[in-house]
């Protein structure tokens, strides 16, 4: 099996690395113990924290999924165009690509928010989805490109000898195994993106770290404010990347002896 | 056979991989049922030649006529023409994602709307003639080559094709599984097929094909029957292949 | 070796003498606050909280330096000894002063309820359930979360709260009336009004704080304040920087 590298490092742990997976279970066990223990240990600071912030988890969650599955289609559609013998869809890709890349995503945040008010009138939220799957569908598509790329040219021969015309072999042939490959690339950027999602706190989008911030602001207490939401995000990650981890196992099965 | 019109008909074919000429002014015609083998040394041209009669190559000057459908013909739809051209590769090509039943529907079903229903018990036949239909059930990374290799002759004829393309099917197969895969072909070839195969099997050349198509240099040297071909050969280049080989 | 360290004790014996004369202090700003204290076309750090501060600091013998700083965690920096003070429109609460000193008030603030021109909204009370904005732990933001049924929305800089206002994110700003004033008559005087002047339980005042227990700068600034209060130069600066 090719392995794809893109992405911001290995946040899926690996089923055949024992030592990771030890890893793993030390830290979750580790925050989950935090996560009960501390608002236990101080109510005041530790258990207020936790009991202002799980509207903001909610906020998290839905600028993260609704974000990620926008960035799919952007990704797709863009992984498409990178390959794409048409000039015009070719170049349209490969510029997006190229803006996107070179713009940090807090400018482009702020950029695509406030361009964005100036223009039409859509919540906050949304334009917060807007702005991440914008710039991570750029992303998502080198993924798409490298792990359609990465499928053996065979198959697409066997598909077009057969009769199937390119759309039907990039449908029926190539982009389900192509998932295969893509997956554990675009698991890392699904907890990018989860990560990333903290700055759209900026655009007053009321996720985990603005509760915790609007918190703090009114507490001073700032150190238990940030361990808890250092936790949060931890406990959340770490249960993506397992789940992750079982999909990518999952999708293995046609390659096992 | 020759009072009927050729299902394939190549002519003056010329292709250029950049500067180098893969195909030179090649003219060939292959009739109904007709078994023709291509031999030659690698890189004569001759797994280009084939792959041009089902435009997985295309070509820079002639034209090549499949059963009436000029491939050159922009009108021509050459998805439709394919289909009705199995292709089996040297390296299988199955489809790593779907099962060995799997393999030989995808295509009946998308492609001529067959029932699934039908399509699997076509596919249980074939896989019954092939001599595999205990593997239905698996993927491909579970079977050995010689049995993957029988699975892609199998998929092919799924799709009822008029004529069959074998590009050097034998030669990714370890030797003790060349026979199996040979046997398949040799009994397709008495079912009365037409096959184009590009092979080094000498063997099999000289016991099923009608006419022996010996390439170098992207030319064709040498068109013949097998026995004149093997026992009473003309070119000098010919003779050369054949000491080597033999 | 010996030569640099030489160099080095030179250096700091240069410098030692004017550091030893006047006492410094260093104020943390979130210089987003027009016209109290904002950043103009020159990258200076002006407005009528610094401008205040530079007066009491010549009356009072100090020096003064300012330290941008963004407002979300510029307490937690003062708390953890980053910078000596902050001037940057602080209201004293009793909640912020359990954790830290003030000075005396320097300046009497009211919260303003700022909404588009062409909204009728003139009480908290019309907001019931609409979307208020204000800057993450200011009084304003605190005046929302207190009102019965408007939904609060922080923001990291009153700006950027004014200008989802203007587009027709939120409904309503809340904050300081000088502050109020600088956006809705000057900047979007086009889109914006201040419909009403919130009404609270206590007067709200202005001060400069310091780290609790840090009597040295804080005698300093109260005596430079009480100076500049008596001898009207607060009065000119109110001229100066807010109109009448």
């Amino acid at each position: 099996m090719k392995k794809i590298d893109i992405g911001d490092g290995a946040a899926i742990p690996s089923p055949d690395d024992k030592q990771l997976l030890s890893a793993w279970w030390i830290a979750f066990v580790g925050t989950i113990a935090l996560l009960i223990a501390l608002p236990i240990y101080d109510p005041d600071t530790y258990g207020a924290v936790l009991a202002f912030i799980p509207d903001g988890i909610q906020v998290t969650f839905e600028v993260t999924i609704l974000s990620i599955a926008l960035a799919l289609i952007i990704g797709l559609i863009t992984g498409l165009g990178r390959i794409s013998e048409n000039r015009i869809f070719n170049l349209l890709a490969s510029l997006y690509v190229e803006v996107v890349r070179g713009i940090p995503l807090l400018v482009q945040l702020f950029y695509i928010y406030f361009a964005l008010g100036r223009i039409v009138q859509v919540p906050d939220i949304v334009a917060a989805v807007i702005a991440m799957s914008f710039c991570y569908g750029a992303y998502m598509g080198e993924v798409f490109r490298a792990g359609i790329m990465s499928i053996d040219f065979g198959q697409s021969e066997a598909a077009l000898a057969q009769g199937f015309n390119k759309a039907q072999t990039m449908r029926y042939v190539i982009l389900p195994q192509a998932w295969r490959t893509i997956l554990p690339p675009v698991g890392n950027e699904f907890i990018a993106l989860l990560k990333d999602t903290s700055l759209v706190s900026i655009l007053a989008v009321a996720d985990i770290l603005r509760r915790g911030r609007e918190y703090a602001a009114s507490s001073f207490d700032y150190f238990e404010t940030y361990t808890i939401i250092a936790l949060v995000y931890l406990l959340i990650t770490l249960i993506l990347s397992k789940l992750l981890a079982h999909m990518e196992q999952r999708l293995n099965y046609y390659e096992k002896r | 056979m020759k009072n009927v019109d050729p299902i394939i008909a190549i002519h003056n074919v010329t292709k250029y991989y950049d500067r180098f000429r893969a195909l030179n002014n090649v003219s060939l015609d292959i009739f109904p049922g007709e078994k023709v083998v291509v031999l030659g040394p690698s890189g004569s041209g001759k797994s280009t030649l084939l792959r041009t009669i089902n435009q997985l190559e295309t070509i820079d000057s002639g034209t090549i006529i499949v059963d009436e459908h000029n491939l050159g013909d922009p009108g021509e739809d050459i998805h439709k023409i394919r289909m009705n051209m199995g292709m089996v590769f040297q390296s299988f090509n199955l489809y790593r994602h779907k099962t060995v039943l799997e393999n030989l529907t995808l295509a009946p079903i998308k492609l001529r709307k067959m029932h699934p229903d039908e399509a699997k018990s076509l596919a249980m036949v074939l896989l019954e003639k092939v001599g595999i239909s205990d593997k239905a059930a698996s993927y491909p990374a579970m079977l050995s080559g010689g049995q993957q290799q029988r699975v892609a002759i199998a998929r092919a004829l799924a799709m009822e094709p008029k004529i069959m393309l074998f590009d050097e099917p034998t030669s990714a197969l370890d030797p003790e599984m060349i026979g199996e895969v040979l046997e398949v072909m040799v009994k397709l070839a008495q079912e009365g097929m037409t096959m184009i195969v590009v092979t080094h099997e000498m063997g099999f050349a000289r016991e099923v094909a009608d006419k022996i198509i010996f390439m170098d240099g992207g030319e064709i040297i040498e068109s013949e029957t097998p026995e004149r071909f093997f026992e009473n050969p003309s070119q000098e280049r010919t003779i050369k292949f054949l000491e080597q080989i033999l | 070796m010996v030569k640099k360290i030489l160099l080095l004790l030179l250096l700091l014996v240069a410098m030692v003498p004017s550091a030893y004369a006047q006492r410094t202090i260093l104020f943390a700003t979130d210089a987003t606050w027009p016209p109290m204290e904002f950043v103009d076309n020159n990258k200076q750090v002006v407005g009528y909280s610094i401008d205040f501060l530079k007066a009491a600091a010549k009356e009072a013998g100090f020096k003064v330096e300012f330290k941008n700083t963004a407002w979300d965690g510029i307490f937690s920096g003062l708390l953890t000894g980053k910078y000596d003070a902050i001037c940057s429109s602080v209201s004293i609460t009793k909640k912020r002063q359990k954790k830290m000193d003030f000075s005396e008030p320097y300046f009497e603030v009211r919260q303003a309820l700022v909404v588009a021109k062409d909204s009728n909204y003139t009480r908290l009370v019309d907001l019931k359930g609409k979307k208020v904005g204000a800057q993450i732990g200011t009084t304003g933001y605190f005046t929302i979360k207190k009102a019965d049924g408007a939904i609060a929305k922080s923001y990291d800089e009153v700006g950027l709260a004014m200008e989802d206002l203007k587009v027709g994110r939120i409904d309503a700003v809340i904050c300081d009336d000088p502050v109020a004033a600088n956006f809705a008559m000057i900047k979007y005087h086009n889109d914006l009004k201040i419909s009403a002047i919130v009404k609270t339980d206590k007067t709200e005042y202005y001060g400069f704080p310091v780290v609790k227990g840090n009597h040295e700068v804080l005698d300093l600034i109260n005596k430079g304040i009480v100076a500049v209060k008596t001898k009207g130069i607060a009065k000119k600066l109110k001229e100066k920087w807010i109109g009448k």
